[in-house]
Formats: C-alpha cells, structure tokens, sequence
C-alpha cells in the first residue's frame, strides 16, 4: 500500500514536462537538440512514449555528450583546456543529472504502463467476481429451497412408513380384529399412493439439486479468467516492485482479525485447520 | 437437556449461511429463530426483544462479530446471553480473542450438525452449573 502513492505520482505527466522542458531549454547548437526536440514532443503528444522513442531520445543526448566533447578533446593549448574544462563539468553535470531524469523516466513510463494494466483489469475482474457471487448465491438458494420443499415430504413417508408397520407388527402377533385388518389394509393402500406421489415430487427436487449445481461450470470458467489476470497482475506488480523498491524493503504482514476463510493453513502454524484444533486451544487457554 | 422454545438470533452477512444455521438448529429442535445480517441490526434486536442465545460470524460489515460480542458483554441487560461464534476465521489470535472477549463457543467454518449440536450442549452445560 505505501508504494502506491509513490507509483501514482512517478505517472505524473507534470515530471515528463520538466524534463521537456530542460531539453529544450539546452543552449546547444549540434544537430542533436532538433531530434530531442522532436522525440520529445512526441512523446508529450501521446503522454506515455515507446521505448524505441525514448531510445531515440536516450541516443539523442548520448549523442550530444559526443559533440559537446570534441572541441575540448581537440583543443590544443593548455589555457585553452582549463578553460573549456571549467565549462565542460558544469555540462557534464547538467548532462549527468539529465541523464538521470531520462532514466527515472523510462522506469516511470514502464511503470505506467503495468499500472494502466492493473487499472483495466480491476473493473473487469470486479464484475468477474460480482458474477461469480451472484451465481453461488442463487444456488444455494434453489438448494436450499429444494431441500425446504423435499424435507416434509420424506418426514411424512417416514413417519406413516413407522406407523403403518407398527399396525402390521400387530397383525403378524395376532393381536389384530379381522375389522381392523380391513381399515389396515385401506389405509395401506392410501399410503402407497401417497408414497407414490411424494417420491415423485421428492424426485423433482433431487433433480432441481442437480441442476443448481451449473453454476460450477460457468463460475469455473470465470475464475479460471480472473486467475489468469491475477497472474498477470502479479507479474507485472512484481516487476515494479524490483525497479522502484529502494534496496531495504520494510515487509510489513498485515495483523488483522478478519482475513476470510484460510486457503493456505497446511502451510502455516498461526491458524488452525479443523474444529479440533480449535477446541484444543481454547482448552488449553482455561476455557 | 435444554428448552426447545429457546429463542435464537443468528447473525451472519450471508443469507445463506443464515438458512443453514436456522435449518441445523430445527433439525435439534429449536424452531424460534430470528436472523440479522450484521453486528448493529443483532443489537437493534437485541435491545427490543429478548433472546436466549446468540450465533454469530465474525466478518460483518457495520459491525463486526467480534464487536457484537465485546458489546453484549459491556451491557448489563444483555451480558449473561451465551454467545456462540460460527466464522470463517481461522487464526490462532482469533479464537483468543474470541475466548478472551467471553465467547461461549468458537466454530470454525465449514462446520457439520454434529459439531454445532457438540457446542451447543457443552454451553448448555455450562450455563446449567453456577457460575
């Protein structure tokens, strides 16, 4: 998180803007400021150059260090060369500290580029997971309502199953008048009935189950997307973390009491990974 | 054994998970149930109607689970309620601050009925011994 506003700032089109500026500023008559001039406006143009142009750049200023030395290289006279040597370190300087924009700003521009990609793939990946949410949601909720519809229906089978092999039990240990026998076996037959139909409207919703299970398929598929460019995010964010980290990075782990389910407690001793463990700690805590 | 007419809040952000818990605890014989989708709307409910028992996650938005507990704990009307936390949450430093906050019993998601008939029997247990 502390890296952000840092990265937010490096695409500030206003750093790019000095560093313009400087360039054109440059008080040098070779041929190279006219291509730095050109390259340069370019690259403000569309805001976030190519490489290859800010290589064209890059050249151009090497270039210039080029020019700017040959008549100093060439100077014969020893008055001559203190005197272009006192000029020629404050060119160096500018140039060095130039060159040193040029560089912060291709890291910069490389940055923008992985941050632009972060930023089109958060909505996108929102929606994904928005889908995915949706869909879950309305599974468990035809289960469930299966299950609400199905439960009465077994409870009743069940119990008039009991009921009516208890008068049965009855029958076969004698204990039953021929007249309760008839009532017996018409209610036998109203409970096979009844039987038949429940069976069939439990059937449907085992069925209704089944079928809710679809949503595996099509959040399947979505997850698989959204991990995909969680793994190009990664990869990316990585790489910005290489070039911009300064070379002692305090990691901080985030200490919070509400971190969701654990996906990764195999391989971590902090967090308990079955019921019995938990029951464990809190025995041991006094509780 | 304890009185099925015991009246049950279950407070959890998902309706789903609401459901479940309102299905396993009919399956044991407790059919007065009321459900709030967070930490405030449990208290709001608390504070106007009584209730025997609590079951709530942790992750809430609004209020928190953990919230919820240390709030019912603070409230002399409110504090003696057994409360038993179902949650996602799974780090050591949780279920401690669950116990040290007076939780009555800490269920680890996912949860099968027996466990939950497990806790709610031990608790009831409990609450039967004088404190």
């Amino acid at each position: 998180m502390s890296k952000r506003p840092k990265l937010d700032e490096s695409g500030d089109s206003d750093d790019l803007q000095a560093l313009f500026d400087s360039i054109a500023a440059q008080p040098i008559t070779s041929p190279s400021p006219a291509v730095v001039q050109a390259v340069a406006k370019d690259v403000a143009d569309d805001g976030a150059g190519d490489s290859d142009e800010l290589q064209a750049l890059f050249d151009a200023v090497a270039s210039k260090i080029e020019h700017t030395e040959e008549p100093s290289a060439r100077s014969g006279s020893d008055t001559e060369i203190s005197g272009s040597s006192a000029d020629s370190d404050a060119v160096f300087n500018r140039i060095g500290q130039m060159t040193r924009q040029l560089h912060d700003t291709l890291r910069e521009l490389g940055l923008n580029h992985a941050l632009q990609d972060v930023a089109k793939a958060m909505p996108d990946a929102r929606q994904r997971l928005d889908y995915i949410a949706q869909m879950t949601e309305q599974a468990a909720s035809r289960v469930l309502n299966a299950t609400d519809i199905a439960r009465p229906l077994q409870d009743r089978t069940q119990h008039a199953s009991a009921a009516l092999r208890a008068r049965w039990d009855r029958l076969y240990a004698g204990e039953m008048s021929p007249e309760e026998f008839r009532v017996l076996s018409a209610d036998t037959r109203a409970f096979l009935g009844q039987a038949e139909s429940d069976s069939r409207a439990t059937n449907a919703q085992l069925m209704e189950i089944m079928m809710a299970q679809d949503f595996q398929d099509l959040t399947g598929q979505v997850i698989k997307r959204i991990l995909q460019a969680a793994q190009t995010l990664e990869t990316q964010l990585l790489q910005v973390l290489i070039e911009a980290a300064p070379p002692t990075v305090n990691v901080e782990h985030a200490s919070s009491l509400m971190n969701g389910p654990i996906i990764d407690g195999k391989s971590r001793d902090d967090v308990v990974t079955s019921q019995e463990q938990v029951d464990d700690l809190l025995e041991s805590l006094g509780f | 054994m304890s009185d099925p007419k015991l009246k049950f809040l279950v407070v959890d952000d998902f309706s789903t998970m609401r459901r479940i818990v309102r299905n396993l605890l009919k399956e044991l014989g407790y059919t007065n149930v009321d459900e709030a989708e967070d930490g405030a709307i449990a208290l709001q409910k608390l504070n106007s109607t009584p209730f025997d028992f609590v079951v709530t996650d942790w992750n809430m938005p609004n209020m928190d689970g953990l919230t919820l507990l240390q709030t019912i704990r603070r409230t002399p009307q409110l504090k003696h309620l057994p409360v038993l936390m179902i949650t996602a949450e799974a780090k050591k430093e949780n279920i401690i601050a669950a116990a040290q906050a007076g939780a009555s019993g800490y269920i680890v998601k996912p949860f099968t009925s027996a466990t939950l008939a497990e806790k709610l029997q031990k608790i009831f247990e409990k609450m039967g011994r004088p404190a």
